[in-house]
């Protein structure tokens, strides 16, 4: 009899080595637990654990032969065993018991197991908590680190346990709030939530006293008191995650807001602007679609994950990646997702920051290189195991990420325009309609995630809130909808569960019909004991929503079931506008749907002209144009990302096509391209810019910056010029001070400007507000952290032929051009946080030029003048040039005799923006005069196919060897 | 000829599977498996069975194990009967994890898992561009091929071979694939070369009549020309080295 079962790799596996390297201790092993409710007899054991290994690799531990086997490997004294807390998302446990099922049949029917990692090590206790510290997070796993000699007693005595969710036996009785109370008690109850019996209160709600008086207000006109549910469903409904009520606020004089004025706004005037619209979809669906040729829409979403990736990195990032898919997914009547990008704004993994959400060294915020590894690695399986390929991302350091990481993931998608001949981006959930939950169960896992996440993370920031992905459930449920049920047209409307759960989900889709009826006891849960508002807002992932015709019903619900899905009935929608919730027919909700979506107070915000924070000039450390040119190389934001390209799956769907590392030296590129269909050699071109760095100094110059470099870089890749849509995403701080509005509004102005300058419509968006941290530090100091406003823009756009797609590899005896003009431009620049900078200014975006600059790139790329090409970026021109002789692996001469009135280093380091590094062929020069007039362009030198960069002045010659350069460049970051 | 191509339970590269196999003239189809446990009759339609690449149960339990136990479970008299036919079985990526643990490849010994496929040696994913040199040209897969230039992107693809049995492997020949360097030499377990620390740089398997074969690297991943890293400075013609995997499964039924 046993409750365990234990498996052991034979050889040194990865994990090990890599801890034995890091912990520099090679008696390191690392065991597979499984830990079950009940105790196995010995058949059972042998069976089960015959199906969970692998006798070729595996040794099973036995109470015979634990000591035995163990001690051939080290004298090990100590252990630390990590498993789940009860109720988060165990994704091996659910194989295994899978696998049982399938196995072993009714034989062996009720039973509950956890998978556990037990990390055995021979060494000091110090070194085994280390370890814990770096392998677990307190947050969703239980660590317990115990000598050895217990672990071996425990395995005798089969005192290994599994902790079930313990959640009491409760009998839900409708709960009516009265709101009639101080003013004092109603913003208590926005703040921490509403009040149970024993006067403990369920976590915030993210509602601000003017919102509880419209509640209040609503329910003294209806003449009854609210009830739990229906101030729950409020709160989430008009959480700023899902009603976005900054972006839509007035703002100083801008009436309508800065959504409506700068980015819908830009669209709507680009739409009026050129004849020929190809946006399909704007704004409201869960993604924005463009028209991708005469047969197929494609669709990009991207969203932020930060408050979960600080909490739990890898299940922040991996729930961030799979929430996004499912955008997708329910874009239109369903987009099968064709690509994955991403991009993180961390801080420095090699510090430590010490910093706490309560006083005296309490609640401490993970480790920046945990956050990091985490982000990295969740994307990665979420990515990976979906079948999506990951090729476009980047990532960012800087230390005001500290608080807060941002995570951006995003999607790109495609569907056909019509499916039995209807239009597939239009969507419409009839009255009469049943509503289907199809996908994971709900448990208590992201109870409050909408609320919370437009909250500042401080000590009150609740623990539920963390979900974990579990993408093959998600890829299995995808894979129905996409392939079966989507083109068979058997539902009339889809969206995802995400933000607020069902009670966003049901709310938003109910739009289409004027309300709904649910029945809250009819959805499947993973365990007994949650309340009827939990089960409304869970935001439990891997589900989706569906408006299905009765007469179908039966048959979607077959074939989910028959591809190991779950799919449940779980109300309708009706005519009437009217939100009902049922709960053992008791009616816990009964909102008017206007109420519902429109009934939250509308914001009126003022701004005020910040106090700039000049940088101060920093006096340039001496050291030769070789030597810098190393420094930015291996600096973090500019060093290879390489070792994240090759551990997310970039080939996966046999579409990739300009692959995120480039050339044979292998540069991590700035932009990537897939070609979605194999009947069609029309590709898709993706690329993402944001300039935190940028954003103090000039708020309005950043957002130009941004859209300029993302725009830019799919120009470069060889895109349509008219084909190119772009995505905002706007991570913010502190969006109640007026100083950082004025920034915001600065920000969403140059959005409005420079999209309709280069006429490249905002498909989509999302913004995120309140990117603070407030905490102590390691003394006991109260601080607050604030990223820098940040805004990611995303571009997407199609290359029309195969044959336009550019390569950044020059040849033998090409000219080296910059296209566009160099300005003295260093400041904020990686150049200037490394190696100082006298007097300067930021970069500034001249659209017109610019565009000059793209059109006619464009045009000599169609003719084939265009050899390879890169775009300009940070670290400037020098590190462009850099990145050209490490792809090719071929040397160029670089001449500095330089006409205007710049020094060396601001030609070869300033970020001025819009410039492309170009090689043409010699016998080209003549059609590239042809298109390119004499200003626009500076001929710098050529490529001489040696082995070394040389930069000639009018005195000496600098040279530098490409293998050392490539070396620098590919520099591991420190602390990861 | 008709191709069966297998998926559900996060196997996920059967789109492009199959797109290879129609290319070079195959008919085919992707069945979800549940649907082939309802009906295994069906296999009598088809000539080739491929698993594709992919996640199947999330690589929980050891890549490919979850899937090669429910094989075992609901089909696996059906596979065995079906690669002792005249008929080509072939396993890509995860399929190869899924063939190496329901033991259809080596199969010297008729017992279940013979070799397993443990995590790299980098201990992480590795999505990369290998070399690999054909060593066993008896297989109907891999006549008349002598070097591919294909994709790898997998966590666990480190061949694990018990001394005897590699023995054997080699005396009967039956290692498909081998990775090798730039200088088109044995690897010798060096990265990237090899990306993973298999042993003798082993990337392909075969059973003893070469027409099951269990590989790593991804030949729908190099199809066209396009796929290839930097094909803008080849010149390569329409097809990558991946093709001439699938065009020998034609030939063979030819």
């Amino acid at each position: 009899m046993t409750n365990t079962i234990q498996i052991l790799s034979i050889e040194k596996t990865g994990k090990e080595s890599s801890l034995q390297k890091e912990y520099n201790n090679k008696s390191i092993k690392i065991i597979d637990g499984y830990f079950f409710s009940t105790n196995l007899d010995d058949q059972k054991f042998t069976k089960i654990s015959k199906l969970i290994s692998n006798d070729v690799s595996q040794t099973i531990l036995t109470k015979k032969n634990v000591n035995k086997v163990l001690s051939s490997y080290s004298n090990f004294n100590w252990v630390v065993e990590i498993k789940f807390l009860p109720g988060v998302t165990d994704n091996i446990a659910t194989t295994v018991k899978e696998i049982i099922k399938d196995n072993l049949k009714s034989s062996f029917k009720s039973f509950e197991l956890g998978s556990t990692k037990i990390i055995l090590i021979k060494g000091r206790k110090e070194d085994i908590t280390k370890i814990s510290k770096n392998e677990a997070n307190p947050l969703i796993q239980t660590i317990k680190i115990y000598p050895f000699k217990k672990y071996l007693n425990n395995f005798k005595k089969n005192q290994f346990k599994i902790e079930k969710v313990k959640l009491p036996k409760k009998k839900y009785s409708k709960k009516e709030i009265n709101l009639n109370i101080s003013d004092h008690q109603l913003s208590l109850i926005g703040k921490l939530g509403i009040e149970e019996n024993d006067k403990s209160r369920r976590g915030t709600l993210g509602l601000d006293l003017e919102s509880l008086k419209a509640i209040r207000n609503y329910f003294s006109t209806i003449k009854r008191k609210p009830t739990d549910v229906e101030i729950e469903t409020l709160a989430q409904t008009w959480s700023e995650h899902c009603k976005h009520k900054i972006f839509s606020a007035k703002i100083d004089d801008i009436h309508e807001g800065i959504f409506k004025k700068y980015i819908k706004g830009a669209t709507e005037k680009i739409i009026q602007l050129r004849k020929d619209n190809f946006c399909v979809s704007l704004f409201t669906d869960n993604a924005g679609g463009i028209e991708f040729n005469k047969d197929w829409i494609i669709c990009h979403k991207v969203e932020t994950h930060n408050t979960p990736s600080a909490l739990d990195p890898f299940g922040g990032a991996i729930t961030g990646i799979v929430g996004v898919n499912r955008d997708c997914l329910g874009f239109g009547k369903g987009a099968k997702p064709i690509a994955n990008t991403y991009a993180y704004y961390l801080a420095d993994p090699n510090k430590n920051y010490q910093l706490y959400r309560q006083k005296n060294n309490k609640d401490p915020m993970l480790p920046a290189n945990f956050i990091a590894k985490g982000i990295i690695s969740g994307v990665r399986v979420g990515g990976n195991c979906s079948g999506i390929p990951t090729p476009q991302g980047n990532v960012y350091f800087d230390d005001r990420f500290a608080g807060k990481p941002l995570v951006f993931c995003g999607t790109v998608g495609i569907i056909p325009k019509k499916i039995k001949g209807k239009l597939s981006h239009k969507k419409k959930a009839n009255p009469g309609d049943i509503i289907l939950m199809a996908g994971g169960r709900v448990g208590k896992d992201g109870i409050h995630g909408a609320t919370f996440s437009s909250e500042e993370l401080d000590p009150n920031s609740p623990v539920s809130a963390v979900q974990i992905g579990d993408p093959i459930t998600q890829k299995k449920m995808s894979d129905v909808i996409i392939r079966e049920l989507r083109d068979e047209n058997l539902y009339s409307s889809i969206t995802d569960n995400g933000a607020g759960g069902l009670s966003s989900s049901i709310g938003e889709m109910a739009k289409e019909s004027g309300g709904f009826i649910v029945n809250l006891e009819k959805i499947p849960l993973k365990y007994n004991g949650l309340y009827p508002w939990e089960i409304w807002v869970s935001e439990s992932q891997e589900r989706m929503t569906l408006a299905v015709p009765p007469k179908n019903v039966k048959k979607v619900i077959k074939r989910f079931n028959s591809r190991g899905v779950e799919a449940t009935i779980i109300g309708k929608f009706i005519k009437k506008e009217k939100a009902i919730v049922k709960y053992n027919k008791t009616e816990i909700l009964n909102l008017d749907m206007e109420f519902l979506h429109e009934g939250y107070p509308k914001l009126n915000l003022k701004t005020s002209f910040p106090k700039i924070k000049k940088e101060k000039k920093k006096i340039i450390k001496k050291s030769s144009l070789i030597d810098k040119l190393h420094k930015l190389l291996s600096s973090p934001n500019i060093v290879s990302k390489e070792f994240i390209a090759t551990q997310y799956d970039h080939e996966v769907q046999a579409t990739s096509i300009i692959k995120p590392l480039q050339g044979e030296g292998r540069v991590f590129g700035n932009a990537t391209a897939i070609k979605p269909l194999f009947d069609d050699e029309k590709s898709i071109a993706l690329s993402q810019a944001a300039y935190p760095q940028y954003a103090e100094t000039n708020p309005y110059d950043m957002a130009g910056c941004s859209i300029d470099t993302a725009y830019k870089n799919l120009i470069v890749s060889g895109a349509n010029l008219k084909k190119i849509a772009i995505l905002d995403n706007f991570c913010w701080c502190s969006s109640d001070e007026p100083d950082r509005l004025y920034q915001l509004k600065e920000a969403a102005k140059a959005c409005y400007d420079y999209a309709v300058a280069y006429q490249t419509p905002f498909i989509s968006g999302k913004d995120s507000m309140f990117n603070d941290f407030k905490g102590f530090d390691k003394t006991g100091k109260s601080v607050k952290i604030s990223i820098p406003p940040t805004l990611l823009i995303s571009s997407i756009g199609v290359v029309d032929k195969i044959s336009h797609l550019t390569k950044i590899t020059p040849d033998d005896d090409d000219i080296l051009l910059v296209l566009g003009a160099t300005r003295n431009e260093l400041q904020d620049s990686v150049y200037s946080k490394i190696i100082g900078y006298e007097k300067s200014k930021n970069p500034v975006v001249n659209s017109k030029n610019a565009l000059r600059t793209y059109k006619n790139f464009e045009k000599a790329n169609k003719l084939r003048i265009i050899n390879s090409a890169i775009g300009i970026d940070l670290g400037g021109l020098g590190i462009a040039v850099t990145k050209m002789a490490i792809a090719s692996k071929k040397g160029l001469t670089i001449d500095l005799k330089l006409k205007n009135q710049i020094s060396v280093d601001q030609f070869l380091f300033s970020e001025t923006q819009s410039r492309i590094l170009v090689s043409i062929k010699k016998n080209k020069l003549a059609n590239f005069k042809k298109i390119f007039k004499a200003s626009d362009y500076t001929i710098i030198g050529k490529c001489t196919g040696s082995d070394v960069i040389e930069f000639k002045d009018n005195k000496k010659i600098m040279r530098g060897k490409i293998s050392d350069f490539a070396k620098s460049y590919k520099q591991n970051i420190r602390g990861l | 000829m008709n191709v069966l191509v297998l998926s559900g339970y996060g196997i996920n590269c059967e789109n492009e599977t199959l797109h290879a196999f129609e290319v070079v003239g195959f008919k085919g189809k992707i069945i979800h498996i549940n649907d082939l446990i309802q009906n295994p009759k069906q296999l009598n339609n088809y000539q080739v069975f491929a698993i594709p690449g992919g996640f199947s149960y999330g690589d929980d339990t050891g890549s490919g194990n979850a899937m090669a136990k429910k094989i075992m479970t609901n089909l696996y008299d059906q596979l065995i009967d079906f690669s002792l036919k005249d008929k080509l079985v072939i396993g890509i990526c995860n399929g190869c994890q899924i063939l190496i643990n329901l033991g259809l490849v080596p199969s010297l010994n008729k017992k279940d898992a013979e070799v397993a496929l443990i995590e790299n040696k980098s201990g992480s994913y590795e999505c990369r561009w290998v070399d690999v040199k054909v060593s066993n040209n008896k297989s109907p897969w891999l006549k008349n091929i002598s070097t591919l230039s294909l994709p790898v992107a997998h966590q666990e693809g480190q061949f694990m071979i018990p001394i005897n049995l590699l023995k054997s492997i080699k005396a009967n020949n039956l290692i498909g694939l081998q990775y090798i360097n730039h200088h088109k030499k044995l690897a010798k377990g060096q990265f990237p070369f090899n990306p993973n620390g298999s042993k003798d740089d082993i990337a392909a398997l075969t059973n003893q009549n070469g027409n099951v074969l269990a590989m790593m690297p991804h030949p729908e991943r190099a199809f066209y020309h396009y796929h290839i890293p930097n094909w803008q400075s080849k010149t390569i013609k329409k097809f990558g080295d991946g093709y001439k995997i699938f065009m020998n499964a034609k030939k063979f039924f030819a």
